[in-house]
């Protein structure tokens, strides 16, 4: 009895919601469309996940004809290419996606794409709407091999050097002697004797972007202007030589992967780690010890030269109202406010020119030191390198020649043979 | 009763008719049944190896619009590419340390258990198959904190007694190990129930009768209960195999990406990394393709002398 009681009033429960919906569906119609777009993004909920959240949200509440719908892509921006692969294949694309600087030309060359000076053109009636806000040299980041931009810089990220602070003052190591990647191997080997713990650990994910950063700081170049790979120069040997020895000869540096090698700085257990400025505030959370930041090191006599990380936004709706949509949503990620919340959320500096000199920006460098040296390195930092062809194997390529070194492999014979099979590939 | 041949015409006309459904009833329906299943089999299974074995006959990154055909040649490289020879070594070494870890490994414990433990049989189930609950990417992560060489438990642990853990990672054989331990660590709860399931199905009556007439207990395991086990032991011996490959896949890729330079890579690992890192979906479908024929080897070969010999002595 009871029983039939309560079906009774869910079935008349569920009655009453269908009608309601029905009618809410009816009335919103009415008024008006909405265009409906998704945004691929990388950020998990440790990774500034809950900041591309709220951005969303705060769009869709103010944007009554659009409703954005993020959706997280694990494995970073490798991880997000590989969906967005899929997706092409079964023929349907996200409307405005994240893509990695080291995609930009596969991206650019296997997807289509709206350009963003296309889209001012189309939908502003302007061509420079929103690029006027960044530097070219910002903008250089998010062209291709031809020149084109593929999207607008959106995360843009540089390596620096975290100490650990406590252990450089009992060992005697003064902070201004790491400017340099002669001074660091220096002090590290005055770790090691002192310790017997290590003294660097050079971040070894996926990519090659820190040995990129070592050896453009050392005057080589990865590639030249005819796109043909061309780190096999002296410095770009000498770059790598110091590092090998530092690992195979002296054992002063620790070749680990990244999360370990990351745990092994934390904990105290190696003195200096050259990474990426996004784990400033993992480190900041962890440690036991002070520590602190300060720019990359050159070698001696040689110009600081960092690739810069991080993504782009770029626009793959194929329709004309999802592209709007699109654009849209787009420059109200660019507005100051928006950008902050991303930057704050994620560890990420700020693409635009206004953001970075914005009050309320600087008030959080104050706040957060460890990032402040990131963002001197701005005006030194160049694109990362992406190769006109074969881009993906080029990149696995230089990660192949890194495992050679590190595991003792000559270093001018295998710098070498790299670039002749990158080149053969071109 | 029948008197006049028209009428036995009729009746026989009148039987054969329903006799006719009837048979062809009795054809159609079994593959009635059968239609559902061989079609998802069709849709997913056959379907797919099809289209890979076409594949792999061009240069082609799942979307550009046109395929350039090459030919045999990603065949040809699997063979020769020293990185793809290199690949191939290691997952033999992959399949012979399986076999021992995940195979003989829980036999002999679940002999152990089973005839020599007489108390507590009940918690050592449950003990070994915990860790079979948990995924493979957490035991990954968790194995990679543990064992890290230079500031992990293990290491720390270690260092009281003035010893020190290799840097694992940066050997291929040694990350060879320490990948097919975590894999251990995962499978064998499960494999240990299933073969223990097994011992616990041999008829008692016979092994009491071994008892009586003074069988050593090695004989009565080796030349009665290893026979007679012998089903379940294939079944766990093909999983180990088949789905050992699959499994050292999850912390191949937390942990070494492959590395050091492809030293702890796997078949199956270089397969993906063709084909979803570096979108050569052509050298990934012939490394499948091959992949695929090794198995299909294998599993004629199993069915040839294992299961064949079986049938004899039956």
């Amino acid at each position: 009895m009871n029983f039939k009681h309560v079906v009774k009033r869910f079935v008349g429960l569920i009655s009453i919601m269908s009608v309601a919906l029905l009618f809410a569906g009816c009335s919103k119609s009415a008024a008006h469309k909405v265009t409906h777009i998704t945004y691929w993004h990388v950020n998990a909920q440790t990774l500034g996940g809950a900041s591309v959240d709220k951005l969303v949200k705060k769009f869709n509440d103010t944007h009554k004809t659009i409703k954005v719908t993020a959706k997280y892509n694990p494995n970073m921006y490798q991880g997000l290419m590989q969906n967005l692969q899929s997706a092409q294949a079964s023929g349907k694309v996200p409307d405005i996606v994240q893509i990695g600087w080291a995609f930009t030309n596969y991206f650019s060359d296997n997807f289509k794409y709206m350009t963003p000076t296309d889209a001012a053109q189309k939908f502003d009636k302007n061509k420079d709407t929103i690029t006027k806000n960044f530097s070219n040299q910002a903008l250089s980041f998010a062209k291709n091999a031809k020149g084109k931009l593929v999207g607008l810089p959106y995360s843009l990220s540089t390596p620096i050097l975290y100490t650990n602070d406590s252990m450089l003052a009992k060992y005697g190591i003064k902070k201004s002697d790491l400017s340099t990647w002669e001074g660091v191997s220096k002090a590290a080997k005055t770790i090691k004797q002192k310790s017997g713990k290590y003294g660097v650990y050079i971040q070894e994910p996926a990519d090659t972007w820190a040995q990129q950063a070592m050896m453009l700081s050392n005057g080589a170049q990865i590639k030249d202007a005819s796109g043909k790979a061309a780190f096999a120069s002296s410095q770009g040997e000498q770059a790598y030589q110091l590092y090998q020895d530092m690992v195979v000869k002296d054992k002063t540096a620790i070749h680990t992967p990244w999360n370990q090698g990351m745990d092994d700085f934390v904990n105290g257990k190696v003195a200096m780690a050259f990474t990426t400025v996004a784990q400033a505030s993992h480190i900041k959370q962890s440690v036991s010890f002070k520590a602190s930041a300060q720019t990359a090191p050159t070698f001696k006599a040689h110009k600081l030269t960092v690739p810069v990380g991080g993504s782009m936004l770029s626009i793959t709706a194929q329709k004309t109202d999802q592209q709007k949509a699109a654009w849209t949503f787009e420059k109200f990620m660019y507005q100051n406010d928006s950008l902050l919340t991303w930057d704050k959320g994620t560890g990420y500096l700020p693409p635009t020119k206004t953001a970075l000199d914005s009050s309320q920006f600087k008030t959080y460098l104050a706040a957060n030191p460890m990032i402040k040296p990131a963002v001197d390195e701005l005006p030194n930092a160049v694109p990362w390198t992406s190769f006109p062809k074969n881009g993906l194997q080029a990149e696995q390529d230089m990660i192949d020649a890194r495992d050679k070194i590190l595991s003792g492999s000559s270093v001018s014979s295998t710098l070498k043979s790299t670039q002749e099979k990158i080149n053969d590939q071109q | 009763m029948i008197n006049n041949s028209s009428q036995v015409q009729n009746k026989i006309a009148s039987r054969s008719g329903p006799e006719i459904t009837g048979r062809f009833r009795y054809r159609l329906k079994p593959l009635m049944y059968l239609l559902p299943s061989a079609l998802l089999l069709f849709v997913f299974i056959v379907i797919p190896i099809g289209y890979t074995f076409y594949l792999s006959f061009f240069n082609w990154n799942l979307i550009a619009p046109t395929k350039e055909f090459v030919g045999l040649q990603n065949y040809i490289s699997v063979f020769t590419d020293p990185t793809n020879q290199k690949v191939m070594l290691n997952t033999v070494i992959y399949i012979i340390l399986l076999l021992i870890l995940n195979f003989i490994f829980p036999y002999l414990i679940s002999l152990i258990v089973n005839f020599f433990i007489g108390k507590m049989k009940g918690a050592y189930k449950v003990l070994f198959f915990i860790p079979s609950l948990f995924s493979l990417v957490v035991g990954a992560m968790l194995f990679s904190w543990i064992l890290n060489p230079v500031s992990g438990p293990a290491a720390l642990m270690l260092r009281n007694f003035g010893m020190k853990l290799p840097q694992w990672t940066n050997s291929g054989s040694m990350a060879i190990i320490v990948i097919c331990l975590i894999t251990n660590w995962k499978v064998f709860g499960y494999n240990f129930i299933l073969l223990l399931t097994g011992l616990g199905a041999v008829p008692r009556n016979i092994l009491d009768a071994a008892a009586l007439d003074g069988v050593p207990k090695w004989r009565v395991i080796w030349n009665i209960v290893l026979p007679m086990n012998r089903g379940v032991a294939i079944y766990v011996l093909i999983l180990t195999i088949v789905q050992g490959l699959q499994y050292v896949f999850t912390p191949l890729n937390v942990i070494t990406q492959g590395g050091p330079y492809y030293g702890s890579s796997n078949i199956l690992y270089h397969t993906y990394l063709n084909a979803f890192v570096l979108y050569k979906t052509g050298s990934a479908s012939a490394l499948a393709t091959v992949t695929f024929m090794i198995f299909l080897v294998l599993l004629f070969v199993e069915i040839k002398f294992v299961e064949g010999r079986n049938r004899d002595v039956e």
